[in-house]
């Protein structure tokens, strides 16, 4: 009886397997727009600015305020280094008391609680990266109704929930980035397979889908191989990237990490299976963690904005806010150090190109 | 199903003894060699060498902190605090490390360390009579809480390669499996032939009962909590010594995975009954079925129904084995 | 006699709740006041609905670990009902919430037909029923919903918060039932000694069956009143939910062994809990100190329950 359920289970799991077999798992269902394939960029429309704005809020102008960061959890290194950029900035501004705090997971319900007893609390700026665009925005909209300046950054809300929202790198960007180097490293008929958190998290569920847009259009005989799901968590996605490599044999030639934490797993599973060179590893990771991999040429390139520099820049957006310095309309501000950023689909303000990581310079990088 | 078996005859052979004490174990096992047989078939790359030390290899961890959890659900209690643990372990031993000091004290004091805490947990349930899982709830808030204080959450690396023990391969095969071979027969020896290990079933059947034939329960499961600290330890170091970086969080849902090979590998939840053998067979069946899952392109978003489901499957057969038995 | 000795934990936990809400009103202005302390209510109602169902199922010696992935299945289905499936709202509603309280029949029905233990049936069904989820929705969210639908979860009457009525009606129900019935009385029995309620003529399966459904039903209810505080669906929602809600349970004084519990120690549990995350985030305390300190009050506060009753039975 045992051996029957688990044939039927089998039977059951094979032909869901191939019933959904198209398009590459784990992508999200919005519309894509990948970018030209020589790099071209598109012409930017302008749009009118959609953010939204704070009810009477006071006049902050040049006055010490209390800013608080919620990030989607705390305890892992990206939001660390984006934390010490909030930090930094605050510091370097010398009117700002800025703090750090959110849920220990990635669990939109106690961000929303945290955000929520902030707002009793009486902050006079949030930042947050939110778990889920639309579950942060009634939150998000009670803080704005109560007058205090809200800017998002690393993962957004809907525009209409907060001010501005501080963009790393646009999502079809980093596809570009990703697949092309991906591309130059296996070629243009290699499979490949990607190691996510999970289909559920926003950011990595939209650039699957450009990714797959952009491989598309631009080298449509690359192979997606399969999607697997690993948590944020180290020794899953470990197992997960050596189980790839087992299944696949010489099929497999590239690994894409989509998290901080995969692409570092997946190098070190090509290195345990003593597959430097023979599969490649490209994806989204801090340097610090990808250094032995880099350096001992096992990856080639790894694309990633800096994180200390978003949080950086999310704060010095926050204190021109409260300020007043930074309007709707406008199309640039000044952040600190970092320079005039530009500003993006009416409320968004880009950090610049993403980074590529490789051997000759990830050696000047500390986060 | 067969009316014959449910009557058995008084002398049975050896090998009936043997099947109705090691009933689930058999089970799991049988599951494990049907899963190798069938998913072998259908890629035979799933029984290759580098497949098979992965699958062993790679949740070596889990089976081992499975012997202690065994221990504690035998004594009649349950620790929801072994991933927490764990994470803090790993975090303790590579700090150590990467400090410079010797590496069998960054093995050494991170095990010890996670005994005496279990050692405290497991007075606080004896002496205060408060229910473990109050108790470990409490300890795991405890532990989360303040491995994210401490580190928040920055990633240890470049740890000196002689404490990677879970990378060394002597004779080709990963050392964590020797780890998980060596304390599995270990444990099921002690549990077996020691008055500690028998006395264990004794309090986990019934502690009045274990009390009046002189033993001294209290004891006892202060003593399984720190043999359970023991076993969360040496989880905890081959999980930091798995890869070159350490995450320093609490590894997400572990206590579930612990607690579930446990139980799937035939310890009963009220107490007094199974053995170490089933829980480490139970670890390694759920790394053949997240291997396999993938072997057979299920697919991803159907992965967990059906992992439920082989769950629930597994738990259903054992019921109807026991009611057979019976 | 037995009242007395019932209602000794409840008593301390009730001493208990009255400082901490006292040292927290201390601590920050912002504590004590009638929005903040609604708001919490609207903030505690979801995982307040599952624990009152969750004192049933551990007084009665069981537990259930699914609820949490009942909640997210609930969620999904009631998404796909509308938006793929083309139902009205209130249809889907509807049907997604049967659908969650046939998920806690199916618990109760493995249980009790198999003689599963509860704690492994439902850790089956914990990852079965979120792989459902997942599955079903294919890991995407449903968005989009009506704006009357939002009243569930962001609306008031009479200045409370919608869902906090409906906790409250629930919670005297469930008070009612388990203290006053002869379900109730059932469900103690149970709990104390399942084979002498069997020999007493309590019908033990069809009184579980019921439970579970029950665990099922709420879950299902905390589904669709997260789901309209949120706005939107996804298949992740309530992961973890149990751990929250059996933290409580216990910290009320319900006897994990089954047999001893009552639904105003459930609640002063739940209020304790909430307090202590809101005012300690308002003086200034982080997330991480804060999961820290409720740690140590839950075995702080049944520690000096059982001392109590150590030093009163001897």
């Amino acid at each position: 009886m045992k051996k029957l359920t688990l044939a039927a289970l089998l039977g059951l799991g094979l032909v869901s397997g191939q019933a959904l077999a198209a398009g590459w798992t784990g992508g999200d269902d919005q519309q894509t727009n990948p970018l030209a394939c020589d790099g071209t960029p598109a012409a930017a429309a302008a749009m009118p600015y959609d953010g939204g704005a704070p009810t009477n809020p006071p006049d902050r102008k040049g006055k010490k305020i209390t800013v608080v960061d919620v990030p989607k959890l705390i305890g892992i290194g990206y939001f660390n280094a984006t934390s010490k950029g909030i930090a930094d900035a605050a510091a370097e501004l010398g009117n700002v008391d800025a703090k750090t705090d959110g849920p220990t997971k990635a669990n939109i319900d106690e961000q929303i609680t945290f955000l929520d007893n902030y707002i009793t609390s009486g902050v006079d700026g949030i930042l947050f990266a939110a778990n889920d665009p639309v579950a942060i925005a009634p939150v998000l909209k009670k803080a704005l109704e109560k007058g205090i300046n809200v800017v998002g950054y690393d993962a957004n809300s809907t525009p209409d929930a907060r001010q501005w929202f501080v963009n790393q790198a646009q999502f079809n960007g980093i596809a570009k980035a990703l697949v092309d180097s991906m591309a130059a490293e296996i070629g243009e008929e290699g499979g490949f397979a990607i190691v996510t958190s999970t289909f559920t998290t926003p950011n990595q569920a939209r650039w699957i889908a450009e990714m797959s847009a952009y491989a598309e259009k631009c080298h449509p005989k690359m192979k997606w191989l399969e999607t697997v799901e690993a948590q944020e968590d180290n020794n899953l996605s470990f197992n997960q990237a050596t189980t790839l490599i087992n299944k696949y044999g010489d099929e497999l030639k590239g690994i894409f990490g989509m998290t901080s934490v995969a692409t570092p797993a997946s190098a070190e599973a090509v290195t345990q299976a003593n597959k430097c060179g023979n599969i490649a590893v490209v994806g989204l990771a801090t340097p610090n963690a990808m250094k032995p991999y880099v350096e001992k040429g096992c990856v080639k390139s790894v694309v990633l904005w800096n994180p200390v520099d978003l949080g950086y820049a999310a704060m010095q957006v926050l204190r021109s806010v409260a300020d007043g310095t930074l309007q709707p309309g406008a199309t640039s501000v000044k952040a600190g150090k970092l320079g005039e950023l530009q500003v993006i689909n009416g409320s968004e303000i880009l950090l610049g190109a993403p980074y590529v990581f490789n051997k000759d310079n990830i050696g000047q990088f500390d986060f | 199903m067969s009316a014959s078996a449910s009557i058995a005859p008084p002398g049975r052979s050896a090998f009936q003894r043997f099947l109705s004490g090691y009933g689930q174990e058999i089970v799991v096992f049988l599951s494990i060699i049907f899963l190798f047989v069938v998913v072998g078939a259908i890629n035979p790359r799933f029984l290759s060498d580098t497949n098979i030390n992965s699958i062993f290899a790679g949740n070596a961890y889990i089976a081992v902190a499975a012997i202690g959890m065994s221990m504690i659900i035998m004594a009649g209690h349950i620790d929801v605090s072994v991933g927490a643990l764990i994470g803090v372990i790993a975090t303790i031993a590579g700090t150590l490390a990467v400090n410079g000091y010797p590496v069998w004290i960054a093995w050494l004091v991170p095990i010890i360390f996670s005994m005496a805490v279990n050692a405290g947990v497991g007075a606080l349930v004896a002496y205060t009579r408060i229910p473990s899982i109050v108790v470990t709830l409490g300890m795991l808030s405890i532990l989360k809480g303040g491995l994210i204080s401490a580190t928040a959450g920055a990633w240890i690396t470049n740890m000196p390669a002689e404490f990677m023990i879970a990378q060394m391969r002597p004779f080709g095969i990963p050392s964590a499996v020797y780890f998980m071979v060596a304390l599995t027969i270990l444990a099921s020896f002690f549990i077996k032939y020691t008055d500690f290990g028998r006395s264990i079933y004794a309090v986990g059947g019934n502690m009045e009962a274990a009390r009046a034939a002189g033993i001294n329960p209290e004891r006892v499961v202060v003593g399984v909590f720190a043999l359970h600290g023991f076993f969360a330890g040496v989880a905890g170091i081959l999980f930091a010594t798995q890869l070159q970086v350490i995450q320093s969080t609490v590894p997400p849902n572990l206590e579930l995975t612990v607690i579930t090979a446990s139980v799937i590998g035939g310890v009963s939840i009220l107490g007094g009954t199974g053995t170490v053998i089933g829980s480490t067979l139970a670890a390694i069946l759920f790394a053949c079925i997240g291997s396999a899952l993938i072997f057979l392109n299920v697919s991803a978003y159907w992965l967990r129904a059906v992992l439920g489901l082989m769950i629930l499957a597994t738990v259903l057969a054992d019921m109807a084995r026991r009611r057979r038995a019976k | 006699m037995m009242s007395a000795r019932l209602l000794r934990h409840e008593t301390i936990l009730a001493v208990l709740t009255v400082i901490a809400l006292f040292v927290l009103a201390m601590l920050s202005d912002k504590f004590f006041t009638g929005e903040n302390l609604l708001n919490q209510g609207r903030l505690m109602s979801e995982v307040g609905l599952v624990a009152l169902a969750m004192t049933f199922v551990i007084v009665t010696g069981g537990i259930d670990l699914s609820v949490g992935s009942i909640l997210g299945l609930t969620a999904i289905l009631l998404g796909v009902f509308w938006k793929y499936l083309g139902l009205p709202l209130p249809a889907a509603i509807v049907l997604a919430m049967a659908c969650g309280t046939f998920a806690g029949w199916v618990n109760g029905w493995i249980i009790t037909r198999f003689n599963v233990p509860p704690l492994i049936a439902t850790l089956a069904t914990l990852a079965l029923y979120r792989g459902l989820a997942e599955g079903i929705s294919e890991a995407r969210s449903v968005r989009g919903y009506p704006e009357w639908f939002f009243f569930f979860g962001q609306g008031e009457v009479l200045g409370v918060p919608f869902q906090l009525w409906i906790l409250g009606i629930a919670t005297v129900i469930a008070a009612v039932i388990l203290g006053l019935t002869p379900f109730g009385r059932a469900t103690y029995a149970i709990g104390a000694n399942e084979v002498a309620a069997r020999f007493s003529g309590i019908r033990v399966n069809a009184t579980k069956l019921w439970i579970y459904s029950a665990a099922g039903f709420l879950s299902a209810l905390a589904a669709v009143i997260f789901v309209s505080r949120v706005t939107t669906t996804r298949s992740d929602m309530g992961t973890g939910l149990e751990l929250d809600v059996i933290t409580g349970v216990v910290l009320g004084g319900t006897s994990i062994f089954g047999g001893r519990g009552t639904i105003i120690g459930t609640v002063l549990g739940l209020i304790l809990i909430q307090a202590l995350k809101n005012g300690l985030a308002l003086s200034g305390v982080k997330g991480d100190g804060t999961i820290v300190v409720i740690g140590l009050v839950l075995i702080g506060a049944i520690l000096v329950g059982a001392l109590f009753d150590r030093n009163r039975g001897g």
